[in-house]
């Protein structure tokens, strides 16, 4: 689970797509549209005009100084844009009751959820992380099942694992569950030796 | 499933974050720059260009209209106007991964469209008999195609498959929602036929 700031890149992807489309249609309407090329024309030599008036080393510098605003804001943008995922430790608990009071270090959770997964055979690999998404915690539990394992019972599998450790530690996790196809589980698919 | 964050978390992993095509525009834009600026500085300080002068740069810019044919400039045009769609495109579309938010209680769970292709598979070779190896199934984001090859002389019931399929489909609880399609291929009778 990643945090990236999926709407920034989007924004950046569509304000570049319709520049670039521009240069496109200008360079189409050159030919297309009469008259565009006299104002091609035109607009070079005011430009140039304009560069001759302000001297050839301040034109240059100022050039190169706004290329250099530009590069910056397009790496600075992306690099807060990319974020990897942001992995809390879930918290420690405690859950009170007559006798007693249990606590739950870090970690606790997350090993015991990856051992009581592992003890299933058509379980191939399962990963347990907790992120921050909006501020919440989010308890992510990925899952690899050998080939034809039903999602279903890997779902209901991990919904009652998930259950029993909010029972056991007093506090429920949002969770989040992901099944994947790997090429490991491709691989492990048994194949009929014999008929 | 009604937590807002975990209707973000699904809506994240089920759709592409065009982090790639992101850094790609953006890597090509600031090479791009960091030459310009390249040569720039190279003319103030007036060593030779790299490649071309930015002064002799601007003015085959300027004459575009006359130094180039329509033809040429209307093709230019074109591939440049058509990467800029791409990109457009890839800001504006969805982006939806192979992937199906399965519907579980509280719980958000997502499954490679993969997963449940084969589960199905499976489940159908076990309900109906018929060999694992003659059934593909392919899930796609809005449908599911099965087709069933059944060995010579065997007779299946394309009603029952059919009710098979969509049982358990329907108990995956899958959004989007999915329509089965069912296809039975006899491609050893039809062979026969043809001898005939």
């Amino acid at each position: 689970m990643r945090n990236t700031h999926r709407a920034l890149n989007r924004t950046l992807l569509l304000i570049i797509g319709l520049v670039v489309l521009a240069v496109g249609a200008a360079l189409i309407a050159l030919v297309a549209v009469p008259g565009a090329a006299d104002l091609w024309k035109n607009g070079a030599d005011g430009v140039r005009a304009w560069a001759d008036g302000v001297g050839e080393p301040a034109f240059g510098i100022g050039t190169v100084a706004v290329m250099v605003i530009v590069a910056v804001v397009l790496i600075a943008l992306p690099a807060s844009a990319v974020r990897g995922s942001s992995r809390v430790p879930l918290e420690s608990t405690g859950a009170e009751s007559a006798a007693g009071r249990i606590v739950v270090t870090d970690g606790f959770a997350s090993e015991a959820l990856k051992n009581s997964i592992a003890e299933r055979d058509e379980i191939l690999a399962a990963r347990v992380s907790s992120n921050e998404v909006r501020k919440e915690t989010v308890l992510h539990v990925s899952i690899t099942p050998r080939q034809n394992t039903s999602p279903r019972e890997i779902a209901a599998y991990v919904d009652t694992l998930v259950s029993n450790l909010a029972t056991l530690t007093g506090q429920t996790f949002r969770t989040y569950i992901s099944v994947h196809s790997s090429l490991r589980a491709r691989l492990a698919h048994d194949q009929r030796r014999l008929s | 499933m009604t937590d807002s964050v975990l209707r973000t978390v699904v809506r994240r992993e089920t759709h592409s974050p065009r982090t790639v095509a992101m850094l790609v525009v953006v890597v090509v834009l600031v090479l791009g720059l960091a030459y310009a600026a390249v040569e720039i500085i190279l003319a103030l300080a007036g060593r030779g260009p790299l490649l071309v002068a930015p002064g002799t740069a601007f003015d085959a810019v300027a004459a575009l209209p006359t130094a180039l044919t329509p033809a040429a400039i209307v093709t230019i045009g074109v591939v440049i106007a058509l990467i800029g769609l791409v990109v457009v495109l890839l800001a504006v579309k969805p982006g939806r991964l192979s992937k199906h938010e399965m519907t579980w209680n509280d719980r958000a769970v997502v499954v490679d469209n993969g997963v449940v292709a084969s589960a199905l598979a499976q489940h159908l070779s076990n309900e109906s008999g018929i060999a694992r190896d003659n059934i593909v199934v392919g899930v796609a984001h809005r449908a599911v195609d099965v087709t069933v090859r059944p060995p010579l002389g065997i007779a299946v019931d394309q009603q029952q498959l059919r009710s098979i399929v969509e049982t358990e489909v329907a108990s995956y609880r899958l959004t989007p929602s999915v329509r089965t399609h069912l296809k039975v291929e006899h491609p050893a009778e039809a062979e026969r036929e043809d001898s005939r």
